[in-house]
């Protein structure tokens, strides 16, 4: 049962909250990455679509490597503890159709989110991540437990 | 076996060229982080005294001479593009930060399309722009008005701004199942760009400058991918066209929740706990 409120993010969307709440969404080759800090009750979700900022669109949080440094910035704004600060990465799956035409989006963004919070020293505590089905998550931030359940497999949804 | 070294030796490389675009990348973000913070100052300092502004405008009354009227209309129409440029960077500044969430309701399209002609009232005036509506909505639709407001007031703002004076322009709006379609066309001159996504470049150097500053299109595009929808655009013979598609949601009509997403979430029993 969660307390507080629930909130569900659509890609290039980051929210951050502190408990009692929660932050849910839908996830194929997206990822998201969940943050948590426990002394503070802080937590903060993000996600993105593709892996890396193109150079030329907006710097929105639907590029890895704009999301992530972002929602640490508004972990660290909201008054967490970039030392109290743990990690869980969610989806990645790889689109049902073959590997040679999926530009392998959801490796990328895995792989992106990995680097960043190891670059941060921010320890990945869970993860479910990869293979081919989509995910839905809900991250409960009065335990820091995040809920995931399997969609079909990504092929058949419109989901990204 | 060979396939599995194959395999290997491919996510290898995979991961050898991430790293290496993340750490160009991150290069790049930095230096194009005065042009994100630029943005968000702009958003924050000039939008209050402006909706200021706008607000008063209305109720400044003046004495009725022809030169007073002009000069009245001078201020009127840079009040209105001022406003519409700080609302651009505002637009740009939520979706960088990430801040940023659809809002729907069930309007009348033509509605928002009427206040948009309205705010550009004195420039369609001053180029002599015939504006046409081919409306083909049998009904409301289920839409984001803010965002809608900004899709149509960055192309017909442009369209008048770039088309040629005394032309039409002509503005088509219709829902092909499951699509909300808006069209807006005019007689102009295309931007000179090599790619036709460097239009939608935000402060494209690629662009000319009497093609604005370069945030409008890219603006535009970001907010279409918000909505799930596209934005294209053709320039032939003189012509140049928007088009723009927007999906809608059959389950936002049937949800009393617009502006959430709740009804996707049935249940969470089953779940697996991380």
């Amino acid at each position: 049962m969660i307390e507080g409120n629930s909130t569900f993010i659509h890609v290039g969307q980051i929210h951050v909250d502190y408990a009692p709440a929660a932050i849910s969404t839908i996830l194929g080759s997206c990822v998201s990455v969940c943050l948590y800090d426990r002394k503070m009750g802080i937590g903060g979700m993000n996600h993105y679509l593709l892996p890396f900022w193109n150079g030329n669109s907006l710097q929105s949080p639907k590029f890895g490597n704009i999301a992530i440094p972002k929602l640490i910035d508004n972990m660290l704004e909201y008054g967490a503890g970039i030392k109290n600060i743990e990690a869980k990465i969610f989806g990645g799956a790889s689109m049902n159709i073959s590997s040679q035409f999926n530009m392998m989006i959801g490796e990328k963004n895995i792989l992106v989110a990995r680097e960043i919070l190891k670059e941060y020293r921010i320890p990945i505590v869970a993860e479910d991540v990869g293979r081919e089905n989509g995910r839905k998550i809900q991250f409960n931030l009065q335990n820091s437990k995040v809920l995931l359940k399997y969609t079909a497999k990504v092929g058949n949804e419109t989901r990204r | 076996m060979s396939n599995i070294v194959n395999e290997k030796n491919l996510n290898d490389e995979l991961k050898f060229l991430s790293k290496k675009i993340l750490e160009l990348n991150k290069r790049l973000i930095e230096g194009e982080k005065a042009k994100s913070i630029f943005l968000s100052l702009v958003a924050n300092k000039l939008n209050n005294p402006m909706t200021a502004i706008m607000g008063i405008l209305p109720h400044l009354k003046v004495v009725d001479t022809k030169k007073n009227r002009l000069l009245f209309e001078l201020v009127c129409k840079e009040a209105f593009n001022l406003d519409f440029k700080i609302q651009n960077m505002v637009m740009a500044s939520e979706i960088e930060s990430g801040n940023i969430d659809n809002s729907y309701a069930l309007v009348n399209p033509t509605e928002i399309l009427d206040e948009v002609i309205g705010n550009l009232r004195y420039l369609i005036k001053e180029k002599n722009i015939e504006i046409k509506i081919y409306n083909k909505l049998k009904q409301k639709v289920v839409l984001d008005t803010k965002k809608v407001y900004l899709i149509f007031r960055n192309l017909i703002s442009n369209g008048c701004k770039y088309g040629f004076e005394n032309s039409l322009l002509e503005i088509d709006l219709e829902v092909k199942e499951p699509m909300f379609i808006i069209k807006v066309k005019n007689r102009g001159e295309a931007p000179k760009v090599k790619y036709k996504s460097e239009i939608f470049t935000r402060f494209s150097n690629e662009v000319s400058a009497k093609h604005g500053l370069g945030i409008g299109l890219s603006v535009v595009r970001e907010i279409c991918e918000r909505l799930n929808g596209t934005i294209e655009y053709e320039a032939e013979d003189g012509f140049v066209t928007f088009i723009v598609n927007i999906p809608l949601d059959e389950k936002m009509l049937d949800s009393k929740t617009y502006g959430s997403n709740e009804f996707v979430f049935d249940s969470f029993d089953d779940a697996i706990e991380l």
